[in-house]
């Protein structure tokens, strides 16, 4: 959200302030002494276009500024409520500019990306941003900030201002592991300076083991009870399909995909995958058939387990473990592929409602046929 | 003959100490994979499994003559593991853990590319050529001696088209673990001219998925470069757009880069085989060895 990616702003010292923020009405007035007017009135969600939801006011006064947060609190942006508030100074605005620094994939490098114009969905106009290249082993150079300076017309002072900027962003970019910093808009103010009006900061999840300060924050951002339970379990639930009924359960994406794939050939639309990741024990099993199938709008199980070390003892252990539980009328197609798999048949064999394949493609063909029996 | 690893690899196991460099170093090792030595800082002097271990790769390959590593270390210490691998000049390092920071793989594949070392991974099982060595944790009995040359994003995609192609009686010269992450050590461009130079291999087969940008690339170089059939399969097709599909790699953006239409769409006009499901993998491949 952004006043997270402000509070980096200001800790990394680029011009940027945090502001007032609160959960409530009550919390933010609190604060009265710190907010000066015109003040604008943000909400703080984790998705873009706040603007145009009407996620963003102006207030004059006290008056319309409790106004203004009544209004924005509990607002629905993309399926985001919002709980926070970000109160700050109105700026005076000259101008308004694009600068990130992300990941390209491709050249295995951090790029800039700028643009002399800002404030818009830069996607929408590709042909006028201008990507840099970064050489990770040397930082940011001068002239890299001189060249996209030229670009922009900027003066001699504001190229410098530029240019601290973006070692500063870099620096940023570098230590907290981010995949994305954006400043959307880098405002000139009235006296010319530059100004971090809006940002955006995403960080690699592989790295926040290291950062810890952002896992708390990590840790307080909403999620699907669903998906929470699954990662206590150290399980990676994706939601994928709203109109879906089918949960499918695997030891790998790529295995989760290629079931998705299979299905969706056949007309079937997965609701739900779950990644079991290592360790198939028959109480992760156990655990993980419970968590799918307490959405009811799971109709079918698909468990596909092929790992050459999974003992299929174990998978066909914890299935039935959960069938001997819980009340589960939901029917299962299950295939497993590893050591011990003629122990686990005999410990699924004959529990109700639960058929063994020997394939992906096979288990496809079950659900097709139980599908078209609707 | 295959690619990568051969029964000429003298193989380094990093971390072999640990819980999981342990377990499958006896895998390895039982496979017949030649592992001359461990390294586990501060434990040098021990040996595993009869496998001396050293404090680093230099005093490792100083007293074995080892020319590969495999690192079985956790996921935030993959980086200084690889860089010291790449220091003392090994010319192949495989990566296994899941979850390294991609900025850590930025680095160490720049590293890599100074060096002219061969980086594989992270996310990934490792490299294996049936019948001569392993180095990675894939379960080695599925695999069999052959003329296919695989590589793949995905383990369990491998595993499955390794599976049938085995079942039928296909072997494999040599499957690489690419690895699911964004930033792989190497890139199926990467390794498509080994595979190509390779006599033994025959058929070229490519497990992609959704998100990136490698399957584009690799279509452009099979154009000029690449006179062997080449199969491929992208998974990921009905994936939700905007989220990462456990792969950090496989995501296909809102604008719809890194979809699976547009990765096989380029790999057509490269006259590359698109199968639909692993099972038709395997069809096309038989198809294309009985020519």
């Amino acid at each position: 959200m952004e006043y997270k990616a402000r509070e980096l702003f200001v800790k990394y010292g680029l011009p940027s302030g945090v502001g007032v923020v609160g959960d409530s009405v009550e919390e933010i007035l609190a604060s009265r002494e710190n907010i000066t007017y015109p003040a604008v009135v943000k909400a703080q969600v984790a998705v873009g276009g706040r603007g145009k939801a009407g996620g963003i006011k102006f207030a004059e006064n006290e008056e319309e500024l409790v106004a203004a947060c009544n209004a924005i609190f509990g607002m629905d942006i993309k399926g985001h409520t919002v709980k926070k508030i970000m109160v700050k100074p109105k700026d005076e605005i000259g101008r308004e500019l694009y600068l990130s620094i992300t990941l390209d994939r491709g050249a295995r490098r951090p790029v800039i990306l700028f643009c002399p114009e800002g404030g818009m969905e830069i996607e929408a106009h590709p042909e006028k941003v201008i990507k840099y290249p970064v050489d990770p082993t040397r930082g940011i150079p001068d002239y890299t900030a001189r060249y996209l300076a030229g670009k922009a017309g900027l003066s001699g002072d504001q190229f410098k201002e530029l240019y601290a900027l973006l070692v500063k962003l870099y620096r940023l970019f570098r230590e907290y592991d981010c995949m994305l910093c954006e400043i959307n808009p880098l405002a000139i103010d009235a006296e010319g300076h530059l100004l971090c009006l809006d940002g955006k900061v995403s960080i690699d999840d592989s790295a926040l083991k290291r950062l810890p300060d952002m896992q708390e924050y990590e840790k307080s951002a909403p999620r699907e009870p669903m998906v929470a339970e699954a990662e206590s379990f150290n399980f990676l639930l994706i939601p994928c399909n709203k109109e879906g009924n089918i949960g499918i359960m695997s030891n790998g994406s790529g295995m989760l995909m290629s079931c998705m794939d299979a299905l969706a050939k056949r007309g079937m639309t997965t609701r739900t995958t779950l990644d079991l990741g290592g360790g198939a024990t028959a109480e992760r099993i156990k655990e993980a058939v419970r968590i799918l199938l307490s959405d009811p709008k799971i109709e079918y199980l698909f468990i596909n387990i092929f790992g050459g070390i999974t003992r299929c003892d174990e998978v066909a252990g914890g299935i039935r473990l959960a069938k001997e539980l819980y009340d589960i009328k939901q029917p299962m197609v299950i295939r497993f592929e590893g050591t011990n798999k003629d122990k686990g048949l005999e410990i699924i064999n004959g529990l109700g409602n639960v058929t063994y394949v020997d394939g992906l493609l096979a288990g496809v063909e079950v659900l097709a046929n139980e599908y078209s029996r609707q | 003959m295959s690619i990568l690893v051969n029964k000429d690899t003298k193989l380094i196991v990093q971390g072999i100490t640990g819980r999981e460099g342990t377990f499958h170093t006896e895998q390895m090792l039982a496979y017949g994979t030649s592992v001359v030595a461990g390294v586990t800082p501060g434990k040098g002097g021990q040996t595993v499994l009869g496998v001396p271990v050293y404090n680093t790769v230099k005093e490792a390959i100083e007293a074995t003559g080892a020319n590969a590593s495999v690192v079985f270390v956790p996921a935030m210490f993959t980086k200084a593991s690889a860089l010291e691998a790449i220091d003392a000049g090994l010319k192949l390092v495989m990566t296994i853990a899941e979850h390294v920071p991609v900025q850590d793989m930025m680095m160490v594949s720049e590293a890599a590319k100074a060096a002219g070392c061969t980086v594989i991974g992270p996310n990934s099982f490792g490299v294996i050529s049936p019948g001569e060595s392993k180095a990675g944790f894939m379960a080695h009995r599925i695999f069999k001696e052959g003329h296919v040359g695989l590589m793949s994003r995905s383990a369990t995609n491998c595993y499955e088209t390794v599976f049938l192609l085995s079942n039928e009686g296909i072997g494999q010269s040599t499957c690489v673990g690419i690895g699911g992450d964004m930033i792989p050590g190497s890139a199926f461009v990467d390794i498509i001219p080994l595979f190509e130079a390779d006599p033994e291999t025959e058929v070229i087969v490519m497990i992609g998925e959704i998100g990136g940008s490698d399957e584009e690339k690799v279509a452009e170089y099979i154009k000029d470069h690449v006179k062997k059939p080449v199969v491929a399969l992208i998974a990921g097709k009905n994936a939700p757009k905007g989220r990462s599909m456990g792969h950090a790699g496989a995501i296909v953006a809102a604008d719809g880069t890194g979809s699976a239409d547009h990765k096989e769409k380029a790999l057509r006009a490269a006259g590359v085989h698109i199968a639909d499901t692993t099972t038709d993998v395997v069809r096309i491949v038989k198809e294309l060895l009985s020519k």
